[in-house]
């Protein structure tokens, strides 16, 4: 009888000791995003056995269970789905962020009403030379502004290609990485340490994924992890196409043409429908759309110019030469070298003629609502709604996406108060463990001291 | 046990986020004072972006418009001045033709004012081929100087063109650059073309001897002299009255610019005393959330231990 109570004296101080180990665990890894919260358990154990048919039992103390991690998994869920909600609204926001600020430190609007300034200072005195010479230098200006323009979206537009590239080697480190963690979890065994370690790095790296594209995951009993992309075609009757299964990966790879990336699995192409991805997907065509705009204003201001100083005298009678060369916002550069050469007057016209009515026309062509002036205008006007607006969805999408990550810490984070409270619980649990043992102790003492 | 817990990873990472988003704004308000702007960028505020472009381009319109109203003042002037020339060397002539109507001048007398009037001839025409201070003939039309021109035998006509141009002052209003040649030297005379320049050397070639009579050749050319004064006093008013709309258009023009300057200033400059009791009361806010953080932070079990 004193035997059994050594015994369960000694069961009840080990499970404590398991359990204080478990808690500095969690203090120890209180400040790890990735950890999710251990408790010990532990059950009865009551030694029974039939003797000659009469049932008998004895108490026996505790048996230490497994290491349960808290159970989190819808929560990881939401923190992951909103989580690539707002990585796409944050990457499509950078990308036309620095669309934006390629634009418009590239001053263009500036450049265009600068020409403008300098060719209506023409009316008051159209044979001034120093003027002339002032709005050829402008015109020069304007042509390399729009050079500048180009190059800044050229650059805006690389860092997110880049940015892609590095994306899908990413996911194809944590793809793989998810197919060796999916065969360890098959092997390990239920309630270790070491089996809830290798969940933890589970949805670590699902994490990684979730953040370059939208994913949908499906469990089996070991907790080994299926993940399709969301996407878009998506194959029948699923969410999207695999990535992960079981010990298996699809190796991602990309292709980008002109503005647009596709993404596929050696097969079949295919565009994400959130995640980082799908933001940096569609800033790019928002990028080329943007190209496209500046191109056109550039060719608005090359053929209004040059159709204006084809139908004008220069400063000498001859008829006027085109002002710029190139079709776009690249290749316009200015080609008449001398400010006399600005065709102002009328075609015909003698030389030295101070008549400005093809000036005048030049003006108004380049100022009119259809004209470059205005197209810059409106082009900045739309990039920099698009963004407030985006601006607004990604905010509700941070919030959103602290809401759910703030519920997921609260499920599996380590609460350093509670561990205390813990600490505190099982050293007296240890302390009255050794107790009953000391008692045994006692107990047996007197008897053995019996004479 | 309870499967949900107050995490502490929780607690830091929410204070963190809410001291950093406080902090931001603070940095903002900072900036928008720093700057004086309050749009630091399109997205900040599309509209008022948009309304900004526009106001800088009207602003840089009404520069220009103002410079060429500044230029057109010159060039007007410099006419006007021209031709306050004009008028006192036409007013000599008559003084010197009325002189010459006399009989007692005597021929002596008569080739002397010949010889005054050549000069005065001589000067008009010199005034007649005036430019502004940029070299532009003033009298010429829109064509390149000078605007009268002299044959081998004396005769002066005229080189330009009929057309002034004009010049754009402000929306809407462009204003003529001067009067031609055709306008300050030359009218109808008896019902045929005559010119200042005609009427002075026909003077002065009748007192040489030309005309049998010359005192009555000198009363005769007193209608001719009056014309051409009527004809210059003509352009000088026509001048001083564009010179006064120059000067009205210029005050417009300053009016204008404090206008689009005030505009400007309305939608994107920093309204100071509001941004600043902002940022008072962001501060005060991150110093009693500093503050509170460190204070519930510190209040941990293992202080009990």
């Amino acid at each position: 009888m004193s035997t059994s109570l050594i015994t369960i004296g000694r069961s009840g101080a080990a499970a404590a000791r398991a359990n204080l180990e478990l808690a500095a665990q969690n203090i120890a890894n209180a400040n790890n995003p990735d950890y999710v919260r251990r408790t010990g358990s532990q059950s009865e154990l009551v030694a029974s056995a039939f003797i000659d048919y009469q049932p008998s039992s004895a108490l026996s103390g505790t048996v230490i269970g497994g290491v349960q991690r808290a159970n989190s998994e819808l929560t990881q869920r939401q923190a992951r789905d909103s989580g690539s909600d707002l990585a796409r609204a944050t990457a499509e926001l950078s990308g036309l962020r620095d669309a934006e600020t390629a634009l418009e430190n590239s001053q263009l609007f500036e450049g265009l009403v600068d020409f403008e300034a300098a060719l209506t200072l023409l009316e008051s005195d159209p044979t001034d030379s120093a003027l002339r010479t002032g709005a050829l230098e402008t015109a020069r200006q304007l042509a390399s502004t729009f050079q500048f323009a180009e190059t800044a979206l050229g650059n805006a537009r690389s860092l997110i290609e880049d940015d892609v590239t590095v994306g899908v080697d990413t996911v194809n480190a944590a793809a793989s990485e998810l197919s060796r963690i999916n065969v360890a979890l098959v092997n390990a065994r239920e309630g270790t340490a070491g089996k809830a370690a290798l969940l933890d790095a589970r949805d670590a790296t699902l994490r990684d994924i979730a953040d370059e594209f939208g994913i949908a995951v499906e469990f089996d009993e070991f907790g080994a992890a299926e993940v399709r992309l969301v996407s878009n075609p998506a194959p029948p009757g699923e969410p999207g196409v695999l990535l992960v299964a079981g010990s298996g990966f699809n190796q991602l790879g990309s292709a980008q043409s002109g503005g647009t990336v596709t993404f596929n699995f050696g097969g079949a192409e295919f565009s994400p429908v959130s995640g980082a991805m799908a933001g940096r997907v569609a800033a790019l065509s928002d990028m080329t759309v943007r190209q496209t705009d500046l191109d056109a204003i550039a060719n608005a201001t090359i053929t209004r110019a040059n159709a204006a100083q084809v139908a004008g005298a220069a400063l000498d009678g001859t008829p006027g030469s085109p002002l710029f060369s190139g079709t776009g916002a690249s290749s316009i550069a200015l080609v008449l070298s001398d400010g006399a050469g600005l065709a102002l007057a009328p075609a015909g016209a003698p030389a030295g003629s101070r008549d400005t009515s093809n000036l005048g026309n030049l003006i108004a062509a380049f100022g009119a609502d259809d004209g470059p002036i205005a197209a810059t205008d409106r082009t900045l006007l739309s990039l920099s709604s698009r963004i407030a607006g985006l601006d607004t969805t990604r905010e509700g999408l941070a919030i959103i996406n602290s809401a759910a990550e703030t519920q997921r810490l609260a499920e599996t984070g380590v609460d350093l108060d509670a561990e205390a409270a813990s600490l505190i619980r099982l050293q007296q649990a240890f302390e009255a463990n050794s107790r009953v043992i000391q008692v045994a102790t006692n107990l047996f003492d007197t008897i053995l001291g019996l004479r | 046990m309870n499967p949900v817990s107050n995490s502490t990873g929780a607690f830091f990472e929410r204070s963190l986020g809410q001291m950093g988003s406080l902090r931001e704004t603070i940095e903002r308000l900072q900036t928008e004072i720093a700057t004086g702007e309050r749009i630091q960028r399109g997205s900040d505020d599309p509209v008022g972006a948009s309304r900004l472009r526009a106001l800088t381009r009207l602003e840089r319109r009404g520069e220009t418009e103002a410079e060429n109203a500044a230029r057109l003042g010159q060039d007007l002037t410099q006419g006007a001045e021209e031709i306050e020339g004009i008028v006192s060397i036409l007013q000599r002539a008559r003084e010197l033709a009325i002189a010459a109507a006399n009989d007692p001048v005597g021929e002596n007398g008569r080739a002397a004012i010949a010889e005054e009037l050549e000069q005065l001839g001589e000067e008009l025409f010199a005034r007649a081929n005036g430019s502004s201070i940029t070299g532009a003939p003033l009298f010429a039309g829109t064509a390149t100087g000078p605007a009268y021109v002299r044959d081998a035998s004396g005769v002066v006509s005229y080189n330009g063109n009929g057309q002034n141009g004009a010049v754009p002052v402000a929306p809407g209003t462009e204003i003529e650059r001067g009067v031609t040649g055709p306008q300050v030297f030359e009218f109808e005379l008896n019902g045929s073309p005559s010119s200042a320049f005609a009427v002075l050397s026909d003077l002065a070639t009748a007192l040489r001897g030309g005309a049998a009579n010359p005192a009555q050749a000198a009363q005769d050319a007193l209608a001719g002299i009056d014309s051409a004064l009527d004809n210059s006093n003509r352009a000088q008013t026509v001048i001083g009255t564009r010179l006064a709309w120059v000067e009205d258009i210029q005050q417009n023009q300053q009016n204008r610019a404090i206008d689009v300057a005030e505009k400007r200033s309305d939608i994107g400059d920093t309204d100071i005393a509001d941004t600043i009791v902002r940022l008072q009361q962001t501060l005060t806010a991150l110093e009693a959330s500093q503050a509170s953080f460190t204070r519930v932070s510190s209040l941990t079990l293992f202080n009990a231990l």
